[in-house]
């Protein structure tokens, strides 16, 4: 028990993550060629546009859920809106925000972009403290975009053009068929004028997912809807990132290497559960702490990977390993 | 006529009593101390070697001279120079000192201009680095740079919670890397610096695990050899260093299990940093049957407690990483707040299983003077007792401190036999 405790502490977080983000985009990009196929509501943005997925970011399947007018939303026939939630919080409890960490074809392409980036030893960026306070409310909007406005739509105050509107400016919709060879979403709709806005957002947004995620680590992440919907219900799920306040130095360590900036990770001494919204729970900040238990993960109260000196100081190829 | 006396000069004297000050010491960390270590030998030759017989270290290397631990180390090495860092024991520098300070200045301060003033250095710094850390540490730069020294003015932040603070520092250091790497005419290579991060981290390590050993029932290492050896860390050859701390280690292991069962009182000691050969107050504690189990301060825990993550191997990150670990996790009585310093003094009573704490103030060091009451109060709330001392170098006052020591240890036996 103490050997595999002790394997799993003293790992190469680096690698392990990069061959699971491997596999996890595969099966989400390419799932159908495997004959895989995980539903329509999984808590991450494995996007429904692309043919090959598979199985499908839960956002496509919400708004077109919550879009029926409202007798019938509430109505037996919405059984299946109620299912649709509850198997996505069920997915979701499982992994919490590892989801984004360790899944999402959206959130792995930006670590290849960032790798990318790497190999051209060019420096990332990072928002100011005013910078970032101000711009991580966006994922709220684009979240009251999600939800709300097809609701606003069934009781009729929105109109059909405005049907699936967050899934027309997501970049998901963009990229990820591109891995299947289909070009076909990069179009502007000119149907009407909340199309063409809609859509051209989306190219926009698109190409400054690019630009930014290669500036800025994990760029898209921050305004990510689907992470703020995480953040709702992440005090139930299984897997937790927790903090034992009096452990820590607040040496900074942590903070350093967090790709979303999370100044708590290092300065709140005081809370247990430290997961934020931003978080995307990549658990890079657990293998950078140099002090033993400080952060770890749990899984039900039970510790499956903890901060120690000793991992610490392999990682940072300080040791081969200690006796 | 054969026995007729030279005259002394001024640099022969000072000499003599440093080497006076020194031996007496030594002699009784080799001889006063139920807990030895053969391997400890390494350290009181060297203490010999460089005190004593003057023998110079790096014949070579070009010397950094540091006024305070938070010069980063890993760029000097990075840069093929050496950091030594000159805060200074000595009584008898300390007297020197005192003409160029007030006389109620901080005893380390004093001592360090005193040094400089003979310019009496076994390794003498090619240039000195001086961070703006407390005010006597500031003004003791220019008084230095007066006595003829190139000396390097480095900003330090006294906040550092902030991100403005962090930028700041960060700021700082990358001049200071780019500023040095132009006096040495040498560039920071990502290579260079990735090992020296390396190695310093390394170093830390072999400190922590040894630490690790003093949360035992009977700890391998006592206080005093502990002291002596992070104080080496100041001067001696990083390789010599990491060498002979790993033989500590080994032989500390074997000590374990076979050490004689002894009931001495585990007491924390934190404040002004104990400087060779400024041994006093820990001596005071070790002689009076107490055992330092661990300690906060300058010398020695805070110099190797926070270690540098990097995140992306390349200059830019790396020198910014180093920045982080000399500013964020430092529990320096300097900056504003001093929650983290609370915290890791009962932090390390707790995982060292202390009875008490002594917390000594340099007599003319404001900031730890000023700090006592605010650690003080949050002992009381944590229930841990806690002595708090004055002293400076002059070896008067000993008996005085002798008894306030041995009646508080007195008082944590009389406290662990009610607890029975
Ligand atoms: S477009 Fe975006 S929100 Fe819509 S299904 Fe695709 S990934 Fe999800
Ligand atoms: S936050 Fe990032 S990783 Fe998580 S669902 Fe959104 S895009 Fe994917
Ligand atoms: S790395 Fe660990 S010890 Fe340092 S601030 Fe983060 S949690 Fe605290
Ligand atoms: S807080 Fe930790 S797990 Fe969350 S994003 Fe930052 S580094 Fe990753």
């Amino acid at each position: 028990m103490n050997k595999i405790k002790k394997l799993i502490n003293y790992m190469d977080l680096r690698k392990v993550r990069f061959w699971i983000q491997i596999f996890f985009f595969i099966l989400f990009v390419y799932g159908t060629y495997l004959f895989v196929d995980l539903g329509r509501n999984l808590p991450i943005f494995s996007c429904g546009y692309n043919r090959a997925s598979g199985g499908n970011c839960y956002f496509l399947a919400l708004q077109h859920q919550l879009a029926r007018p409202w007798w019938r939303l509430f109505s037996y026939a919405s059984v299946g809106v109620l299912t649709g939630f509850l198997t996505f919080l069920a997915w979701f409890v499982i992994f919490n925000k590892a989801w984004c960490g360790y899944a999402c074809p959206i959130g792995t392409l930006q670590d290849w972009i960032t790798s990318f980036r790497k190999m051209l030893k060019i420096p990332y960026s990072t928002y100011t403290v005013e910078q970032y306070r101000f711009l991580k409310k966006m994922k709220y909007v684009f979240l009251f975009i999600v939800i709300i406005f097809p609701l606003m739509l069934g009781l009729g105050l929105l109109d059909g053009e405005w049907r699936g509107a967050f899934c027309k400016m997501c970049p998901g919709r963009l990229i990820t068929p591109l891995f299947s060879g289909d070009f076909s979403q990069w179009t502007i709709d000119f149907s009407n004028a909340t199309a063409i806005f809609l859509t051209s957002f989306g190219i926009g947004f698109t190409v400054l997912f690019f630009i930014g995620s290669f500036v800025k680590k994990r760029f898209f992440c921050f305004y990510c809807p689907m992470s703020a919907m995480h953040y709702i219900f992440s005090d139930w799920a299984l897997l937790k990132l927790k903090k034992d306040g009096d452990k820590c130095t607040k040496c900074g360590d942590c903070y350093n290497v967090c790709d979303m900036q999370i100044k708590d990770i290092a300065d709140d001494v005081k809370s247990k559960n430290i997961l934020r919204d931003d978080c995307i729970f990549c658990m890079k900040c657990v293998a950078a702490c140099p002090e033993d238990d400080a952060l770890h993960v749990d899984i039900l109260n039970m510790k499956i990977f903890s901060s120690t000196k000793g991992g610490f100081s392999k990682r940072m190829e300080i040791i081969k390993d200690d006796k | 006529m054969t026995n007729k006396r030279k005259i002394e000069t001024p640099l022969q004297r000072q000499n003599r009593h440093k080497a006076m000050e020194c031996v007496a010491v030594l002699d009784k960390l080799k001889n006063d101390f139920d807990i030895k270590l053969d391997a400890m030998g390494y350290f009181y030759d060297l203490c010999e070697k460089v005190y004593i017989k003057k023998e110079s270290i790096y014949s070579k290397s070009i010397k950094i001279g540091t006024l305070c631990l938070q010069v980063p180390s890993e760029i000097i090495y990075a840069l093929d120079a050496v950091p030594i860092r000159l805060c200074n024991g000595f009584h008898t520098d300390d007297e020197i000192g005192s003409d160029f300070a007030t006389s109620k200045a901080c005893p380390l301060v004093k001592a360090t201009i005193g040094e400089f003033n003979s310019g009496n250095f076994t390794d003498k710094p090619d240039i000195v680095v001086s961070p703006t850390t407390c005010d006597q540490k500031s003004k003791s730069g220019a008084i230095i740079e007066s006595f003829g020294y190139e000396v390097y003015d480095m900003e330090f932040p006294r906040t550092k919670e902030s991100e403005e603070a962090r930028e700041y520092w960060r700021r700082s250091v990358r001049r200071f890397a780019k500023d040095i790497s132009l006096v040495l005419n040498k560039k920071l290579k990502r290579g260079k610096l990735k090992e020296a991060i390396k190695k310093v981290g390394y170093a830390q390590y072999l400190y922590h695990q040894l630490n690790e050993l003093r949360k035992e029932d009977n700890p391998p290492i006592n206080g005093n050899d502990m002291f002596l050896l992070t104080n080496a860390f100041f001067f001696d050859n990083i390789d010599n260093w990491t060498k002979a701390v790993e033989k500590v280690l080994e032989e500390a292991k074997t000590k374990l299990d076979n050490n004689i069962k002894k009931n001495s009182v585990r007491v924390v000691y934190t404040g002004s940093p104990p400087i060779f050969p400024n041994l006093k107050i820990p001596m005071i504690i070790e002689q009076s049957d107490g055992i330092i189990v661990a300690d906060e301060t300058c010398s020695s825990n805070r110099m190797f407690n926070d270690m540098v993550s990097v995140d992306e191997w390349f200059l830019y990150d790396m020198v910014d990483s180093v920045a982080d670990r000399y500013l964020k996790g430092c529990t320096c009585p300097i900056f504003t707040k001093n929650s983290d310093r609370i915290r890791r003094i009962i932090d390390l009573v707790k995982s060292h299983r202390a009875e008490g704490i002594v917390y000594q103030a340099f007599a003319g060091c404001q900031v730890y003077e000023m700090e006592q009451r605010s650690v003080l109060e949050a002992m009381e709330k944590e229930g841990i007792p806690i002595l708090y001392l004055e002293s400076d170098y002059s070896p008067s006052h000993l008996g005085q401190l002798t008894t306030r020591v041995e009646a508080f240890i007195e008082s944590l036996k009389n406290r662990r036999r009610k607890k029975v």
